[in-house]
């Protein structure tokens, strides 16, 4: 599948390219409120085409370290730095993308709507000719071997893949050096291993330095020829040939959390649940069936702006049991529907078709009456807040997602306290729990603040704190080092020995083998797409930029129109200005959904409408007229949006924007970035709303409890924002937009004629105000 | 605050992660908007039923992004930036203003972002927040007139900027400047200037 080296030379220019010396000379770097330095006095010198792993433990300042010799400590952080990093003999980036910089997280570095043009980014921003572009960007593409369509969505996309396509955007700049921040860190073995041997090959091929950070070390040693081992206070204490270093050093860096090879896995952690008398676990006798989920089908909805909302199924007629006292393992290729499923089964997500049982003992409301009697047999999403608590726990992928307390105490505490437990009980409990993981000397700190291992144990600890009788795991394990993983493995033992039923979405060999049952899953089959292609609405055919002129038009009407009856007759041309650009002449099958779509958007602005209506109705001594002809007005301003909105892609307006209107290049790529992920905010919002309503803290009801809810979660959604800007800024300034202030475009930003008609019609507009305003009373 | 921390280099010189950190907070709040209007026109519809210039109450938070963009970023263009883009995300998203929101983006960014231009944007305390948000209330004030409340009378009108303005003054200022420090306390601001003031603060 993966083309061999001599087929790929006809694409790059230059496809053989030289690996640069590293030197890096008394480098300290002491960001800013940091007592001690990250990095101190450092010296590392790397010869050109040297491969160097780079380890050491969590905090040591690997990451760190590789940002320095790639130019960008500054970028998203501030602090003291003084020493000097030389690439070649020059700074990091006096030639942009000369050194190439892959992040740990698939996907962040992400910005474009497809693969091909996410490629050419940083072509674009040294200002190659567009003509030259597709050439480069195919061999990028073929070289890291995705040979999917270079139209195809990054979403799309598995986190192997994604790793090898933020790979092809470094490869396409022609880099000297190649930086590897934890690449595999977030996927399984198979699709690390995938990665790893991309990598090998490049860095062959280009003859490329390599620096790679990794506390998984095995599979990378064959790679590289050398190994440099940081201490946790950031100086080097080992360095040279792979094999004698950890002949020497590898204990030491097992201990460390570091995974050497060699070294056995590390045994679960013993953690001791002291016994709560009003828990959900064990409420059961051990292998009763405490969940049940049966021919269960979740379908995901997904929506770009300027596109349709898709529908894709993600779990189709798939059973589940989950057993007190057991473990289920739910393993299967990413795409699989793992996590859709346990969702499914714990009430997070309603499932489309199927049903889902709990245990009669388990669910909500014993008491006698009939609304209660009800209640029971209700499925799981739809209980409320404290009766999923109770009975379920859910650890997200993402654990700084999962945190709802202000200290790591109180987010421990929250759930049994929100259930009515015992407080003394539940804190000797909670105490014991954060004894076990190593986090008593934080019970006071802000979990926020805490490095990502921490924040994964807090929140195994958070899960199991009030004794669910349902535990649900989202691959715990990823990224951990070997101290993290005993905690997590530790945490699900104690769970399971408590008598609940834990059930875990897992690559891990260790936590599967440790399972009671292993449960395989297959990515459902998706229905086959129409082959009759969809025919394009006329609006759709239209430019970004003409479409926003032309509904931006309808400004001036307030000021032109005064009686109900010129209203009347300005919206009677909109709207039918409007249909005539649904219409989809040609061949193929009919678009789906326009009208849908329309009255979706129509629905909030009736609100708009009834408020203004009121006023003035009010004002205007309670005059149907008046108020008819304010109403008029202001759907006269409203209606074309309706039409329009839908089909206004973002990244096709900012290449409008930058080439036509001349805006400044970098704010507009910031903004159509960012506009890609309007999707994340919305899972984003979707998880930390799903994390409090299982945390039994979800505001069910009052409009205060509702605000002050609205109000943290777009704190967590502004964190969450904060943070994804950072991730991005390094990866696009590696990939040389710093300097960009005058760049290319590898999309064009075309003037049709069905640009200048729409034009027109948002002319016409105004020509029909002005004409209702002189003829009409 | 004891002393305030201005950008580093020429304030004119956007860092990319000033870039994209506005961009990002203006979708967050675009997604957060879209949401709030869903939920804002009921009571706003209420209050206004008894006396029209009394919808001000409700329309204060649409102004927080802007504040919360220029306090976080600290150069010339962050409060219209943030707003504008938070206002193109709502309508993408489909709000009931549609691409008009654009208008309002832009001319609540511009009265905020005047607010803090009167101090040459050196100042990030109550003086350019409270010149600033009622700037930018009235702006969206006068452009709510023309669009929305054009039969209202003068009084209804003066006494809606004044409400608004005084809204986005007092309120808005409050929420934008709690959630700075909540980024800030988090560790979240670490790249920019609040983010510093709060770490020379605890720095031993």
């Amino acid at each position: 599948m993966r083309p061999r080296a001599e087929d790929l030379d006809a694409g790059a220019p230059s496809a053989v390219t030289r690996g640069a010396g590293v030197c890096v000379a008394d480098l300290t770097w002491r960001p800013f409120g940091r007592a001690r330095p990250v990095l101190d006095r450092l010296d590392l010198t790397i010869e050109p085409g040297e491969r160097v792993l780079l380890a050491g433990p969590s905090g040591s300042g690997k990451s760190t370290l590789l940002r320095a010799v790639a130019g960008l400590l500054l970028t998203a952080d501030s602090g003291d730095l003084s020493g000097s990093v030389t690439v070649g003999g020059q700074a990091p980036q006096a030639v942009p993308g000369s050194v190439g910089l892959v992040l740990q997280d698939p996907g962040a570095g992400v910005v474009a709507s497809s693969i091909g043009r996410d490629v050419a980014f940083g072509l674009e921003n040294v200002s190659i000719p567009v003509a030259e572009m597709p050439a480069r960007v195919d061999a990028a593409l073929r070289e890291v071997g995705l040979t999917m369509p270079a139209d195809s969505a990054p979403a799309t996309l598995s986190g192997g893949e994604a790793q090898r396509l933020a790979l092809a955007g470094a490869l396409v700049m022609e880099p000297s050096v190649l930086l590897l921040d934890e690449p595999t860190a977030m996927l399984d073995a198979g699709t690390s291993a995938e990665v790893r041997s991309v990598v090998g090959e490049v860095v062959k091929r280009r003859n490329l330095t390599l620096v790679v950070v990794e506390h998984r070390l095995d599979g990378w040693l064959d790679l590289v020829d050398r190994l440099v081992v940081l201490d946790a206070s950031g100086a080097v204490v080992a360095d040279g040939e792979p094999g004698h270093v950890l002949a020497e050093h590898g204990e030491r860096l097992a201990a460390q959390g570091i995974w050497v090879p060699g070294v056995p896995d590390p045994e679960p952690l013993a953690v001791d649940l002291e016994p709560l008398a009003q828990a959900a676990a064990g409420r059961l006798p051990d292998g009763r069936l405490v969940a049940a989920a049966s021919r269960v089908r979740v379908e995901h909805r997904s929506r770009r702006l300027g596109e349709r909302s898709r529908t894709t199924l993600a779990v189709d007629g798939a059973d589940l049991d989950a057993r007190a006292g057991r473990t289920v393992a739910l393993v299967g290729p990413s795409g699989a529907g793992k996590s859709s499923l346990m969702a499914a089964l714990g009430g997070l997500v309603e499932p489309a078709g199927g049903s889902v049982d709990v245990a009669l003992p388990l669910t909500p409301a014993e008491a006698g009456d009939r609304a209660a009697a009800r209640d029971r047999l209700a499925p799981p999403h739809e209980w409320s807040s404290p009766d999923l608590a109770r009975v379920v726990a859910w650890v997200p992928q993402r654990a700084a997602t999962a945190i709802v307390g202000r200290t790591v105490r109180d987010d421990v505490l929250t759930t049994p306290l929100a259930l009515g437990l015992d407080p003394e009980a539940a804190g000797r409990r909670v105490d014991a729990v954060l004894a076990a993981l190593g986090l008593t000397h934080l019970a006071g700190a802000d979990p926020r603040q805490l490095s990502g291992g921490e924040q994964r144990r807090l929140a195994m600890a958070s899960a199991v704190a009030h004794g669910p009788a349902l535990v649900l795991a989202d691959e715990p394990t990823v990224g951990q080092d070997r101290l993290t993983w005993a905690a997590v493995t530790g945490v699900l033992a104690a769970a399971r020995q408590e008598g609940a039923a834990v059930v875990v979405t897992t690559h891990d060999p260790g936590v599967v083998a440790d399972a009671d049952r292993v449960l395989t899953l297959k990515a459902p089959v998706q229905p086959a797409p129409d082959p009759e292609p969809e025919r394009r609405p006329l609006l759709a055919r239209v430019g970004p930029l003409a479409l926003l002129i032309a509904a931006l038009c309808v400004l001036p009407l307030p000021a032109l129109l005064d009686t109900w009856r010129q209203g009347l007759a300005v919206l009677g041309v909109e709207v039918l200005l409007c249909v005539v650009g649904l219409l989809a002449p040609g061949r193929g099958r009919a678009p789906e959904g326009r009208g849908r779509g329309v009255l979706a958007r129509l629905a909030p602005a009736a609100l708009a409408l009834v408020g203004v209506g009121w006023s003035a109705w009010l004002l205007g001594g309670r005059d149907l007229e008046v108020a008819s002809g304010a109403a008029l007005r202001v759907l006269c301003l409203l209606v074309p949006s309706a039409f329009v909105v839908g089909f206004l892609d973002p990244e096709r307006l900012g290449d409008h924007l930058a080439q036509r209107l001349r805006l400044p290049p970098r704010p507009v790529v910031a903004a159509t970035a960012a506009l890609q992920r309007v999707q994340a905010f919305d899972t984003l919002w979707r998880e930390l709303m799903t994390t409090r309503r299982v945390r039994g803290v979800r505001a069910d009801r009052g409009p205060v409890e509702r605000g002050r809810e609205a109000v943290v979660v777009t704190g967590g959604l502004l964190i969450g924002a904060l943070g994804q800007a950072a991730t991005l800024a390094l990866a696009m300034d590696a990939r040389g937009f710093a300097e960009a202030r005058r760049r290319t475009w590898a999309g064009p930003a075309p003037w049709r004629g069905t640009d200048t008609l729409a034009l027109a019609a948002g002319l016409l507009v105004i020509v029909a105000g002005v004409a209702a305003r002189l003829l009409l009373p | 605050m004891s002393s305030t921390i201005t950008a580093s280099g020429p304030l004119t010189r956007w860092r990319t992660i000033d870039l994209l950190t506005c961009a990002f907070l203006g979708v967050a709040f675009g997604v957060a908007y879209w949401a709030w209007g869903l939920v804002y026109a009921a009571p706003s519809n209420a209050v206004s039923a008894a006396f029209p210039p009394l919808g001000a109450l409700f329309n204060w938070p649409w102004l927080v992004a802007g504040i919360v963009g220029i306090l976080i970023i600290r150069r010339p263009g962050a409060a219209v930036f943030t707003e504008l883009l938070a206002a193109i995300v709502s309508a993408l998203i489909g709000t009931q203003w549609g691409v008009t929101t654009l208008v309002s983006g832009l001319v609540q960014g511009l009265g905020v972002e005047l607010g803090f231009a009167a101090f040459a944007y050196a100042v990030y305390h109550w003086g350019p927040l409270l010149l600033g948000g009622f700037l930018g209330g009235a702006f969206e004030a006068v452009y709510e007139w023309y669009s929305y409340w054009t039969d209202w009378g003068w009084s209804y009108k003066i006494t809606y900027l004044l409400l608004l303005g005084a809204c986005v003054a007092v309120l808005g200022s409050v929420v934008a400047v709690a959630l700075t420090k909540g980024l800030a306390l988090v560790g979240a601001l670490n790249p920019f200037p609040p983010g510093q003031e709060v770490r020379e603060r605890r720095a031993v």
